[in-house]
């Protein structure tokens, strides 16, 4: 039996202009994202990582190409039917991390939240329930984002992307900004979820953050250069990181 | 300040849009300063140009005189009396009459003189500004030269009972008898049809004295003492009087009030823009809290950076504030001409530097003011914190509705959040949105008090209205009573004669009799205390009244046809026909004084009744008992066009200037929201909100701040608007006022109130389109 696809790209093309010079960041792309990966997107800067994500997700609309979430193709979206879409299926973590700095933690999570959920006092029971198993303890909650520190933002950004149980989870660069122990919680959070099945799709060029992925994607000059199956994650696996570096190598990294 | 200019030049560069904004507040504030200024400062200072260009009089007295023998008396007494500079005594006519005038009719006393006497005289000139050179016909005063009367075209007029027909021949400016509103009008005749009118003795012959006085600032004293004296060495004679003061004030009330509103509605909108820079530079730190810092770690002293925001918000101000006395010239014919049909007295409009430069004053040193208090805070920045945007240790910020506890909608629960930490908009929203209240107020009582049906205003201002007014001669009283009582056209009928009579010690007043007050229309022409009852009682004017320091109960003595009695003050009167210088009397009262020769009866007629046709047959039946017929509405309505049409372009005048206020304010707070709040928008677009539910909770921040500021404003303003509005008319001898509040109007202008900024901040929240969830992944 195949397997499920969760979004397809069919010759996905992103072109930006600038003064008169076009510049081909993404070129005829046809990816597959499948239900329960954790899929990484890696490469060297200005590879496309983050363009393709934009796409995949909805934040951005392709030059060219076609994007199909289930049986709905999302590339012909307007704008107003991509914040839907998004609402509804995605949650994204970012490097910045991008909390609202005039709400409190916990109203940061519920204004994701009351989107789509009309029962407000399971959507809050949820919300405690994803901060504790982020490690976010109750006298936080009420905190403004500037009070607390970039790992616990960041573990609330997380909380605050899944708060509608989407059904792809994107990060981009998510440790980017922190260091690295609280990348280490972040990072044992975002496995933490996808081990309960939870897909994610996330950017990063860190390959300490990439061994977490089971499926590695190489994107060079616009185009996915390789792929690679690391398998179900597993805390100290040395294998691991090895044929992460054998195939990084061998894409040039 | 090399280094400032750069500064200021960078900050400006930035803030185009708000600097656009604040520039066109700047730009109407200093218009309509400097108009306010021109028509205040130099406008009513036109009526002294003109009064000594043509040696005009500081009071005339025409005294019905058919033997000559006041010409005789007048001569001596004026000659030997030392307050007198010059004097000038001429034979002429005097009658009351009317004429068509404003779609209604001029009703007044006229004073008839020969072209060659009127523009030649000595004192109290005329200057003929418009001759067809025509050998036959009549010249009027200025102000009514229209298009129903133009030169070459005809004139039907009533003089007394008889009515006439002229040929328009020329205008002239009469600066003490150039308008119905002047007590005298003159109306200059060439010679034939003098000589005519003096054959048909349609008006008796007059001595008209215009005398000079020494010193001016006592005219309206030497009125009375004049008619004092005259009426005591010839009791019961028919005079007519006015004096400097109350002519220079009445001719220019159109101006007063124009002047009145236009200094209220720019200092409107001056609060309005200094609250707008000062919303806007606390903004400007707020936003460039690291720019600042960074600019102090390098050197820039706190001085410095203050006046670099001097510097742009002075140099906007004061270039504004030369393109708004500009653009006040380019307007101001336009006002001049709206003036010069209430005056009557030209103006040549031409170049006035202090209004200039005190408007620049007036702009420049608030705007430095409101820039230096609110720029201070720059002082109190270290360049460390700056560098952390502002971040303190400490956050005391609150999380205003907590959404988890919240029973709003989410969208409007998050727009309750804007609204709550935006102390800074609440209160620029806030002042705008009173001051705005105040103008709809206003606006709503002058269409509804004044425009739309003219009684409240006119009972303000005339005092009493009636169909009717009918003068007949004493002996024929009797007789025409028992008439009116048997004609079934007549509703009510009630003696209400005005005379003068002179407070001993005090000013010239005019007195209203009537047979029984409680028949008058106008209840509210006495405010306080209680019309006179008895012959011994009298209501005065509050003005006078406040100036002489008289209260109800006390007692003032009054005199007219040499005879002088103590009245016991009942109640006090407030109308402006003569300025707040008149007084309520008893018929039984005035003739404690002396006999009354003639009375006029106001008439209130059946509905549909043709008040003309009823004046007509009146003046048939009794033909010479009956001394004049007015039809008083006609006359009202004439008279009041002027006020109607002149408050009808300021009403208009106003709210579309509170429109434009209104849109640039909100232009400004929707730009520097969406600047502070790009990358919330952003945030919040990536999380799924939709452009439309971030331009709904964009608008509906807003709106509590409106709703609350427009009910309180309207609420205040109801309360407040009488009481103002007997302030601003207080020297036309306003008192109290007591026009209806329009709260049908105010309820539904409300609601356009709210509604309207809403609307559009959603149009000006539109931007929010353009803001790209995706700026946000690559930090644009």
């Amino acid at each position: 039996m195949p397997q499920q696809i969760l979004l397809q790209t069919q010759k996905l093309c992103k072109t930006f202009s600038n003064g008169g010079t076009q510049q081909h960041v993404l070129k005829n792309i046809d990816l597959e994202l499948y239900p329960g990966d954790f899929t990484v997107i890696m490469g060297a800067s200005g590879a496309g990582k983050s363009t393709l994500l934009y796409a995949l997700s909805g934040m951005d609309t392709p030059t060219l190409g076609a994007i199909t979430f289930g049986n709905q193709t999302i590339s012909d979206l307007s704008q107003d039917e991509l914040a839907v879409f998004r609402r509804n299926h995605c949650g994204f973590v970012f490097q910045q991390i991008y909390l609202i700095d005039g709400m409190s933690v916990m109203d940061n999570v519920l204004c994701a939240g009351l989107l789509i959920h009309k029962d407000k006092k399971a959507l809050v029971s949820k919300a405690k329930q994803l901060f504790e198993a982020v490690g976010i303890s109750e006298d936080m909650w009420k905190k403004f984002p500037t009070q607390i520190s970039g790992g616990e933002a960041q573990r609330v950004g997380i909380v605050r992307a899944l708060i509608n149980s989407p059904e792809i989870l994107f990060a981009d660069e998510p440790t980017g900004a922190l260091n690295s122990k609280t990348g280490i919680d972040v990072l044992d959070t975002l496995t933490k979820f996808n081990e309960q099945g939870q897909s994610v799709v996330m950017v990063t060029h860190d390959m300490r953050s990439a061994r977490r992925g089971n499926r590695i994607l190489y994107l060079k000059d616009g185009a996915i250069l390789g792929e690679c199956d690391l398998g179900k994650y597993a805390h100290g696996d040395t294998k691991r990181h090895e044929k992460l570096s054998a195939f990084l190598k061998n894409m040039g990294w | 300040m090399k280094k400032v200019l750069i500064i200021a030049r960078s900050n400006m560069r930035k803030a185009k849009g708000q600097n656009g904004a604040i520039v066109v507040l700047i730009l109407v504030a200093a218009i309509l300063l400097n108009l306010w200024l021109m028509l205040s400062m130099d406008y009513k200072t036109n009526f002294d140009r003109y009064h000594d260009q043509l040696n005009a009089e500081h009071v005339t007295l025409a005294v019905d005189d058919s033997d000559g023998s006041s010409f005789e008396f007048l001569s001596e007494m004026l000659a030997s009396d030392a307050e007198v500079k010059e004097y000038r005594l001429d034979q002429c006519m005097h009658m009351v009459g009317t004429f068509p005038y404003n779609g209604g009719m001029m009703n007044g006393e006229f004073i008839f003189m020969d072209k060659q006497t009127a523009t030649t005289r000595s004192i109290g000139k005329s200057e003929i500004v418009e001759d067809g050179n025509l050998t036959s016909g009549i010249y009027l005063p200025m102000l009514y030269q229209s298009d129903d009367f133009s030169v070459g075209k005809t004139i039907e007029m009533s003089i007394g009972s008889h009515s006439v027909t002229y040929t328009i021949c020329g205008f002239f400016n009469s600066v003490m008898m150039g308008s119905h509103n002047c007590a005298l009008t003159e109306i200059i005749l060439t010679a034939d049809k003098y000589a005519e009118l003096e054959r048909l003795h349609y008006a008796p012959q007059t001595t008209l004295c215009s005398v000079r006085l020494k010193d001016k600032s006592v005219n309206l004293t030497y009125e009375a003492k004049l008619k004092t004296i005259v009426s005591e060495h010839f009791p019961n004679t028919r005079m007519a009087s006015n004096c400097y003061d109350i002519v220079s004030q009445s001719r220019y009330i159109s101006q007063g009030i124009c002047s009145v509103i236009m200094s209220v509605m720019a200092l409107f909108v001056l609060l309005i823009a200094l609250v707008v820079i000062v919303s806007n530079i606390i903004n400007y730190i707020q936003v460039n809290m690291k720019n600042l810092g960074a600019l102090k770690a390098v050197g820039y002293t706190s001085r410095q950076l203050i006046c670099s925001l001097l510097l742009q918000f002075l140099g906007l101000t004061l270039m504004m504030a030369l393109v708004g006395a500009g653009v006040s010239y380019a307007l101001f014919p336009a006002i001049n001409t709206m003036m010069i049909a209430q005056t009557g007295i030209p103006y040549t409009i031409h170049f006035l530097p202090l209004p200039m430069f005190i408007s620049l004053f007036i702009l420049g040193g608030a705007v430095a003011l409101f820039v230096w208090l609110s720029a201070r805070r720059i002082k109190k920045i270290e360049p460390i914190v700056a560098l952390r945007s502002g971040i303190q240790t400490h956050n005391f910020k609150r999380n205003h509705i907590l959404l988890e506890q919240t029973k709003t909608s989410l969208h409007v629960a998050l727009a309750l959040k804007t609204t709550l930490s935006g102390v800074k908009h609440n209160i620029t929203v806030g002042i705008t949105m009173l001051v705005l209240s105040l103008v709809v107020v206003f606006s709503g009582l002058m269409t509804e008090n004044v425009i739309a049906d003219m009684t409240p205003f006119l009972n303000l201002i005339v005092g009493e209205t009636a169909d009717s007014a009918i003068n007949v001669q004493v002996e024929a009283e009797e007789n025409f009573l028992a008439v009116l009582k048997l004609d079934n056209r007549t509703e009510k009928a009630y003696l209400y004669s005005s005379l003068n009579v002179s407070h001993v010690g005090g000013a010239e007043l005019m007195v209203t009799l009537c047979d029984d007050f409680s028949k008058v229309n106008n209840q509210n022409v006495v405010f306080k205390g209680r019309f006179p009852k008895y012959d011994n009682e009298i209501a005065i004017a509050a003005k006078y009244a406040k100036e002489k320091g008289f209260a109800i109960g006390d007692e003032i003595k009054i005199t007219a046809n040499g005879h002088t009695e103590n009245y016991l003050i009942s109640g006090f009167t407030q109308i402006t026909n003569n300025l707040g210088r008149d007084c309520l009397l008893t018929r039984q009262g005035y003739e404690r004084l002396g006999e009354l020769t003639n009375v006029t009866y106001y008439i209130n007629l059946a509905e549909g009744t043709n008040i003309d046709n009823f004046n007509e047959e009146m003046k048939n039946h009794f033909q010479d008992s009956v001394n004049a017929v007015i039809n008083v509405l006609a006359t009202i309505e004439g008279a009041g066009s002027v006020y109607v049409s002149l408050m009808t372009i300021i009403v208009v005048a106003i709210l579309v200037l509170s429109i434009v206020i209104i849109t640039f304010v909100l232009y400004l707070l929707v730009r520097t929201m969406l600047t502070n709040k790009q990358r919330d928008y952003g945030i919040l677009k990536s999380l799924g909100f939709t452009t439309r539910q971030l331009i709904l909770q964009t608008a509906l921040s807003f709106m509590p701040m409106i709703i609350l500021s427009t009910i309180v404003g309207l609420v205040i303003s109801c309360f407040a608007i009488n009481p103002l509005m007997s302030l601003f008319l207080s020297t036309m001898g306003i008192v109290k006022c007591t026009f209806h509040i329009p709260f049908v109007f105010v309820s539904i202008a409300g609601i356009f109130l709210i509604l309207i900024p809403f609307g559009i901040t959603c149009l000006l929240s539109l931007k929010i389109k353009k803001i790209a969830p995706r700026a946000l992944l690559i930090g644009e």
